[in-house]
Formats: C-alpha cells, sequence, structure tokens
C-alpha cells in the first residue's frame, strides 16, 4: 500500500517538476541572450528588468488585472453558456441545426478583429463591446465541440434506453447530457486561453477603463518594453491560472475518465448493507474463474 | 400466460423484411432464434420490445396487447452499452433512473444481486475497469433489475472469446433458473442456440420467416461434455442441414 502511495506521489512529483523545469530553461535562455548578444534594454529587456517593471508598476498592473479577469471571464462564461444552449437547441430539431449552423460557419469566417469597431458603434466603450468579443471567441469551439458529442452519442445507446421505458427527456438527462462533458471541456480548456486574448482585443478596440491591453498600449506609447513585458507576463498567468481552473473542474466532474472506482463523494451507495453473500457457489465460482482469465 | 405474437410482419418501403411469424413463448422458457443475417431476428425484437411497431399482426404479454409499446420487457444488446460515467450499480439502476429516480430500496436490491452474481466489490467501478465479461454480466444484471418476466438478449456474448463466452452461458443458464425468467435470445453460434434453449427458431431470410422451430429435450441443469454427446450432436447436424442445406 505505502509503495503504491509513494510510486503516486513521484508521478505527482514528475508532473510538476518537468514542466517546472521546461520554464526556468526559457527563462535560461531568455536571460542569456540578453546577456551573451548585449541587446539593448529598450529592445528586450531581461527577465530582472521585467519583474523590477512589475513590481514598480504593480499598482496599475493589480488594477488592470482585476479589469481583464472581469473581463474575460464574465465573456468566457457568456460564451460558454450561449455555444452549450445552441448546440443543445441545434441538437434537439434538425431544421434548428439546419437553420442555424450555416450562418455559424459563416460568422466563423469573419474576422473578430474587424467587428469590433463595429460592436463598439452599437455598445459604446462600456464592459459590453468586450464581453461581446469574448463570448464570440468562446461560443464557436464550444457550438461544435458539444455538436460533435451529441452526435456521437450510440443510436443503439438511445434505441435501448428508449425500450426500457425512457421518455425523451429522462433520456436526455441520463443519457446524452452526461455524454457531452468531455467534448465540452476541451473546446474550454481551448477557449479559455482564447479569452484573454479576446478580452486585450477588446480593450484595444474600446478602451476606457485601464485593463492589462491598456496597460500595453500605454507602456508601448512610452517605448517602456520592460512594462510592455511585465504586462505580457501578467496576461500569461491570467491565461495559464484560466486554464489551470478549467482543467481542475473538469478533473473534478469526470473522474472516470482517471479513475478505476467512482471517488467517495460521487458514490450515493454506500457498501454498508449487503444482506446477503452469495446463494449459488455455482455462479461465484464461474465468476471466480473468468476473472483470473487474462 | 404467455408471450405471444399473431401474424407480426414488417416491411419497409416495398421491401418485406418479416413475412408475418406466430409464435407462443411460454412463461419461463428459454428460445433462442438462428438463422443467417437478414433473416429478421433483429426486426422481430424490435418489435417486441416496442421500439418498431410492425406492420401487421399484434404482440401480447399476459394477455395484454404490448404491440408498439416500450417498456414491458428487458432487452440487451451484443454491445453492453454501460454509461462510462456511471459505477456499475449505477448503471444496473438505469432503468429506474429513466423510469424516475432509483429508490434506496432498489439501489439496494442492484447491490445485493450484484453481490450474489459475483460482482460485490465491483459495485463503485466504472465499466471501464471491468473485463469484457464482466461488463456483460453487469449489462445482464441491468436487465434483471429492469423486472420484467420477459428478456431479450440479441447476441449478448458474441463480442467475447469463446472461453469467457461458455462461462458466461453457464452463468447465464444460473440466472435464468434462480430468477425464473421467459428469455428470447438471438445468435449467430448454433451450439450457443442449442446449449442454453428449450426451443430453437431457425429463420430464413428475404423474407425473414420461421423455417422451423426444433425442440431441444436435453434434460437440465446442463453440462459442457453434454455437447460431445449423441443426441446433441444430432440435433446440431439438424441445424446445420436447415441453416446450410443438406450435405451432399
Amino acid at each position: 500500500m505505502s509503495s503504491t502511495k509513494s510510486a503516486k506521489s513521484a508521478r505527482v512529483f514528475t508532473a510538476i517538476a518537468i514542466p517546472l523545469v521546461s520554464l526556468a530553461a526559457v527563462l535560461l535562455v531568455w536571460d542569456l541572450s540578453v546577456r551573451i548578444f548585449d541587446i539593448a534594454p529598450y529592445v528586450l529587456p531581461s527577465p530582472q528588468r521585467t519583474f523590477t517593471a512589475l513590481q514598480d508598476d504593480w499598482d496599475t498592473l493589480s488594477a488592470g488585472v482585476s479589469i481583464t479577469s472581469k473581463e474575460f471571464i464574465t465573456g468566457f462564461l457568456i460564451g460558454a453558456l450561449a455555444g452549450f444552449v445552441f448546440a443543445l437547441a441545434m441538437s434537439w430539431s434538425r431544421l434548428v441545426q439546419r437553420l442555424i449552423y450555416p450562418v455559424l460557419i459563416t460568422s466563423q469566417a469573419v474576422p473578430i478583429i474587424a467587428v469590433a469597431p463595429a460592436l463598439v458603434i452599437w455598445m459604446g466603450f462600456g464592459l459590453a463591446p468586450k464581453l461581446t468579443i469574448v463570448a464570440l471567441i468562446v461560443f464557436f469551439p464550444v457550438v461544435v465541440n458539444v455538436l460533435d458529442g451529441l452526435a456521437a452519442v450510440d443510436k443503439d445507446l438511445v434505441a435501448l434506453a428508449t425500450a426500457m421505458g425512457g421518455t425523451r427527456w429522462r433520456i436526455f438527462r441520463s443519457v446524452t447530457l452526461p455524454a457531452t462533458l468531455t467534448p465540452l471541456f476541451s473546446a474550454l480548456k481551448m477557449s479559455a486561453t482564447f479569452a484573454v486574448t479576446g478580452a486585450v482585443l477588446g480593450e484595444w478596440t474600446a478602451s476606457t477603463s485601464g485593463g492589462l491591453g491598456v496597460a500595453l498600449l500605454e507602456a508601448q506609447s512610452r517605448l517602456d518594453v520592460a512594462s510592455v513585458f511585465a504586462a505580457i507576463v501578467l496576461l500569461v498567468v491570467l491565461g495559464l491560472a484560466a486554464f489551470g481552473v478549467v482543467a481542475l473542474v473538469e478533473v473534478i466532474l469526470t473522474p472516470w475518465r482517471r479513475s478505476p472506482v467512482a471517488p467517495g463523494w460521487r458514490t450515493h451507495f454506500r457498501n454498508r448493507s449487503l444482506s446477503t453473500p452469495s446463494e449459488s457457489a455455482q455462479s461465484r465460482s464461474v465468476a471466480a474463474a473468468e476473472m483470473a482469465t487474462p | 400466460m404467455s408471450l405471444i405474437l399473431s401474424g407480426v410482419s414488417q416491411s419497409f418501403g416495398n421491401v418485406e423484411a418479416l413475412a408475418p411469424v406466430d409464435l407462443e413463448v411460454e412463461p419461463g422458457e428459454f428460445v433462442s432464434i438462428v438463422g443467417p443475417s437478414g433473416c429478421g431476428k433483429s426486426t422481430i425484437f424490435n418489435i417486441v420490445s416496442g421500439l418498431l411497431k410492425p406492420t401487421s399482426g399484434s404482440v401480447t404479454l399476459d394477455g395484454n396487447p404490448i404491440t408498439g409499446q416500450t417498456g414491458h420487457v428487458g432487452y440487451m444488446l451484443q454491445k453492453d452499452l454501460l454509461l462510462p460515467w456511471r459505477t456499475v450499480l449505477d448503471n444496473i439502476v438505469l432503468g429506474a433512473d429513466l423510469r424516475g429516480r432509483a429508490t434506496r430500496q432498489e439501489r439496494q436490491s442492484a447491490a445485493d444481486m450484484a453481490a450474489r452474481y459475483g460482482l460485490g466489490d465491483y459495485l463503485n467501478h466504472y465499466p471501464h475497469a471491468l473485463s469484457g465479461g464482466m461488463r456483460q454480466r453487469v449489462a445482464v444484471m441491468r436487465t434483471l433489475a429492469l423486472d420484467h418476466s420477459v428478456m431479450l438478449l440479441d447476441e449478448p456474448f458474441g463480442a467475447l472469446d469463446s472461453h469467457t463466452r461458455l462461462l458466461m452461458q453457464q452463468w447465464l443458464l444460473d440466472v435464468w433458473r434462480e430468477q425464473r425468467k421467459t428469455i428470447l435470445f438471438v445468435t449467430h453460434d448454433i451450439d450457443e442456440a442449442l446449449f442454453l434453449s428449450d426451443r430453437v427458431i431457425v429463420m430464413s431470410p428475404r423474407p425473414g420467416r420461421v423455417q422451423e422451430v426444433v425442440r431441444v429435450d436435453l434434460g437440465r441443469p446442463r453440462d459442457v461434455h453434454l455437447t460431445a454427446e449423441m443426441p446433441y450432436t444430432s440435433l446440431k447436424g439438424h441445424l446445420l442441414d436447415l441453416i446450410y442445406g443438406r450435405a451432399a
């Protein structure tokens, strides 16, 4: 038992250690290139200068983090929810699917950055255009992946559930809906980092309040490359955090993809009061024989 | 009282898939249907389970008409169709969840059944952690948990290796005897049909129809060794003649 435990902690350690090593290597290459090629700090600041800028501009940047976070998280949730509902509606009716799908594909061919000015004209410089841009970016992968997941549900499974006497709604609840979780989360993981990009894009076209995108533009106008890099570092951290949170929620909601046994909090039934051992010795021996075969 | 099909036929467009079939299955009887692809085996199952409304004819169960109605018989396919996100126990009570919510008592009796049939230690396992034979056993239990008197099993062991399949056949006979179910069983495997059944219905294709009904008087309980002995081998020869034509 303890050996499997230590093997598990060793696995966890390598799972964390290896990415840390590769990140450290990137920092090292960055630092060494600045030193060896003697690059001027106004062209490429060293990691140290970047972190100094991070400290110096902390008041502006931390305010930027909270504003940009608010934009991309809210936009992400709106886009994900809308995408999910659209996918369900489209799977519910073939007519709706035929009507909406071509519009969706076409809309995806329109560059979001080109739509942004129009959004500002319609919605002004407030939160609305930024949320819309983020939501639009998140929306499409969610619709497509969830639709694929719904289409991949085994027709025989639906027939079986029908033969068992399930109504359309109950089959949807117990059979179809849980099947969308895995494709939904692959879309959400992709979208999590795109959402941060979307928020920056939104701030560039409709900037009044000081998010990180605005901080980037201000640092650019001062030719302050160290501050630009400081803002970039924070955007990377936001993107990673967003991805991490989505991945964590996925791990919690889809335990069957990693574990052979359901975690305690998901089992509605504790193996507390099994009333009888096997009455049929023959059945049991058959079971044992079958389990013994590889 | 029993399961009765009278004059049941099925056409898809102009194609007659199933010529009118009359069939009466006694309570507690084990009846197999064998025949080549396209002989209408699965069509009969889809009609009895209520998934398909026959073009003509009717199905009654214990005197009640169930033509075109789902939820009256248990149904199981070659694919185990277990839900990967449900534990063994939650898969067994799927039928109850589809009719509302599984009660504490339904969960308890499902757990008892799993324990009785050798899966008591796997209640909270996910299906992917189980072997093929164990998965099929969970699928059989899911069908049993519906508590219908009639079970339709459509090639349930077709995807298993021959050793596991033999063990599963013996196990199924135990279950059938203990639970006193009526079983209608589709298979491609003549040996499987003979070893399990009281009667074997031989069907032929284009259009699907009943060619002959063969009674299997081999006594019970049955042991694998009887498959090498005389009454069995002559029955098998007869079935082979029916399906593949008389040997030259």
